[in-house]
């Protein structure tokens, strides 16, 4: 196997290499890439803007003032239902303490015991406020199915990682980005519009996508 | 396989579908619209866009060797296949060496054009799609009528008498209900998978980066839970930095939904790490299948093609024949050069003829694709396979006598003009001119105006005293 495929690769290299003299590919053209700067906003805007786009994208956002009141709104929404969570030590404001004497799984739970809980629950590495995005860096204690297997996926936010574009962000946090094993951007519930395009939520991912922002 | 004009007879028979796709097309394209005017300096995007694109095929041979490092770097396999058996091949491979069983998919329009899903079954495997809109369609044993919207040629009673059916649960036309049913059904067959396979929207050549976009978060879950995740990947499908690929996703989600970004994007860099629940192993397959050779043809601009389907959407040939009738994987506008440049032209030489050329397309395309341009070149290399009729040639003869003759041209007109205003709403009359019937038995016949341009014309200069 190993040598047809270095042959095939051989193959394929060498006609596009042939063909690239060859293609008759539009000119390059002059461009401008001042206009796609992102806009600083100050810190107060950053947090309303998220809040517009998270509203549209029908998001449930809560602001909470300290570390107290994320835990209580936290209690408030988890009820008495099962959460497949972080790992305690990568949720924000001890959010960990909330869980405890609660049905909880972790990522080294069995995945079908993973996908039985009613809540996911996680922190998040980024809030992108001009799109209303999630960003979730997976890796070792952040795994991918807390944001994905239950029908609710409740996301916990410091206000410091809040970024006006995604750029913003890579350009921060580019080495965490580099290493992670997977980054997903997550923008509001789970839909399809594949039948007669009438919009349906939560077709495979979380139908319900609730925030809590803290300090 | 069937004629293309009688795919396209049977496209504008069919009532059902013709509302189905002004429905679906006009909403999307007036959602594209409104995205594209919330965009700042979009235009600018675009062209940059479009640079980047050029800029990655005219060194595509470095770009691949990069990508391939890249890829390595974070621990994924990486494969090349030449053409569609290798492709399959390939696939099967890696799954036979792990003894899986039952696959899972994420939709990817390259495993179509080489028909993947029939060599795996074919190896003994059992293969699920899982975006909505293509588990419909694999259970109906139908094809894809649409980039973006699969199923845009059924009812909701269509699907709900589809899944009563083939599932055995009781019948529902309510798209919420229907897809309960298919989580349901599609969340054990994603924890039954060994293995997962995706196509991918880019590969970011800096960092060895796959990027998937879906609404319904399939793709997350086809690249979580099985421990094999396989990505087929086109070697056209290459960015060169994070920054470039940030701007693609605006431009695409835009362009398909007329969303600001898809619900999920993922963008995966190997396999999970640690106690991580991720796959084990992550294969990049890099397939050819044609593309090389297009790469050095007048279809080269081609090859920038992101799929958003938005040029489907505006094509007034798409509109009224919807994907079927384009009779491969690819429809729309640029179907018609990807099917002739992939598959050569000798048996696709209609599709470039299928266009008016109006130019909408080339308008709403973000990486600006010149269309039309490309549609031209294949019409000019078309072989004219078909000798006209014996009739239809007379009747060109004729025609030209005449029209050669301004005053027998204008006598005939005047003539032709008096007598089908005559014979006005005996369409029963008009639609059965003989010779002309196969145009007139689709179309009403248009009684003309009561006085013709050129009278109006003449009227206009005689006013005008010049
Ligand atoms: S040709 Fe342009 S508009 Fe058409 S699908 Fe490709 S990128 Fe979209």
């Amino acid at each position: 196997m190993e040598n047809k495929l270095s042959k095939s690769k051989e193959v394929i290299l060498t006609r596009v290499r042939e063909s690239q003299v060859l293609a008759r590919l539009p000119e390059i053209m002059p461009e401008s890439t001042d206009g796609l700067k992102s806009h600083h906003q100050p810190e107060s805007d950053l947090l309303n803007s998220l809040q517009k786009e998270f509203d549209l994208l029908g998001v449930e956002t809560y602001v909470e003032k300290n570390q107290k009141a994320v835990c209580k709104r936290l209690r408030n929404l988890l009820q008495d239902k099962s959460v497949l969570s972080w790992n305690l030590d990568n949720l924000p404001y001890d959010a960990g303490t909330v869980l405890q004497s609660r049905n909880v799984y972790f990522e080294r739970d069995d995945k079908i015991i993973q996908a039985s809980a009613d809540i996911g629950l996680t922190g998040c590495d980024a809030a992108i406020a001009e799109t209303g995005s999630l960003v979730l860096l997976s890796g070792e204690g952040k795994p991918r199915t807390a944001s994905l297997l239950p029908f609710e996926h409740i996301a916990l936010i410091r206000q410091s990682d809040i970024y006006f574009t995604m750029s913003d962000f890579f350009d921060k946090k580019g080495k965490e980005v580099s290493q992670a094993s997977c980054i997903d951007i997550i923008t509001g519930p789970s839909r399809t519009a594949d039948i007669e395009l009438s919009l349906t939520l939560g077709v495979h991912g979380p139908g319900k996508v609730i925030v809590v922002i803290g300090p | 396989m069937s004629h293309f004009s009688d795919r396209v007879d049977k496209a504008l028979a069919d009532d059902n579908l013709s509302e189905a796709l002004k429905k679906a097309t006009s909403q999307l394209v007036s959602r594209r619209s409104t995205a594209f005017s919330s965009l700042e300096d979009a235009e600018n995007l675009r062209d940059i866009a479009r640079n980047t694109k050029m800029k990655i095929l005219h060194n595509l041979e470095d770009n691949l060797l990069k990508f391939e490092k890249s890829l390595q770097k974070n621990g994924s396999h990486v494969h090349w296949a030449k053409d569609a058996e290798e492709a399959n091949n390939v696939v099967i491979e890696i799954a036979q060496k792990q003894a899986v069983k039952k696959i899972v998919k994420s939709k990817s329009m390259l495993s179509e054009e080489i028909h993947l899903n029939t060599a795996l079954i074919k190896a003994g495997m059992q293969v699920v799609e899982t975006d909505l809109g293509e588990y419909i369609v694999q259970l109906a044993g139908d094809k894809p009528s649409h980039i973006i919207a699969p199923i845009i040629h059924m009812t909701r009673e269509d699907v709900g008498n589809l899944m009563h059916d083939r599932l055995s649960v009781p019948f529902s036309d309510e798209p919420e209900v229907l897809t309960r049913i298919a989580r349901r059904k599609l969340r054990q067959e994603f924890l039954d998978a060994d293995m997962g396979i995706t196509g991918a929207n880019f590969g970011v050549v800096e960092t060895g980066s796959i990027c998937l976009v879906t609404n319904e978060g399939n793709a997350r879950m086809v690249t979580t839970l099985p421990k094999i995740h396989v990505v087929l990947i086109g070697i056209e499908k290459l960015v060169a930095t994070f920054e470039d690929l940030n701007r693609f996703l605006k431009l695409l989600a835009r362009s398909a939904t007329g969303q600001k970004l898809s619900v999920y994007t993922s963008i995966i860099q190997g396999p999970g790490k640690g106690t991580e629940t991720g796959p084990e192993e992550v294969h990049v397959v890099l397939v050819d299948n044609g593309r090389s050779g297009m790469l050095g043809g007048d279809l080269a601009e081609s090859l920038a093609c992101i799929r958003c389907g938005a040029c489907l959407n505006v094509c007034p040939i798409y509109k009224n024949i919807g994907g079927h009738a384009y009779g491969d994987t690819y429809a729309g506008p640029i179907g018609s050069i990807i099917t002739p440049g992939l598959r050569g032209l000798a048996q696709w030489h209609e599709l470039p003829a299928a266009s008016t050329l109006c130019g909408a397309c080339k308008e709403v395309c973000p990486i600006r694709i010149d269309i039309p341009k490309m549609l031209l070149k294949l019409r000019q290399v078309t072989p004219p396979k078909v000798k006209a009729s014996i009739s239809l040639r007379m009747a060109i003869k004729c025609f030209a006598v005449i029209a050669g003759i301004p005053k027998v041209y204008k006598g005939f007109t005047a003539f032709g003009s008096r007598l089908l205003r005559f014979l006005g709403s005996k369409s029963w009359l008009t639609n059965n001119i003989p010779l002309l019937d196969r145009w007139t038995k689709v179309r009403d016949f248009k009684t003309p105006a009561k006085k013709s341009f050129q009278r109006m014309w003449q009227e206009k200069i005689a006013k005008d005293g010049k």
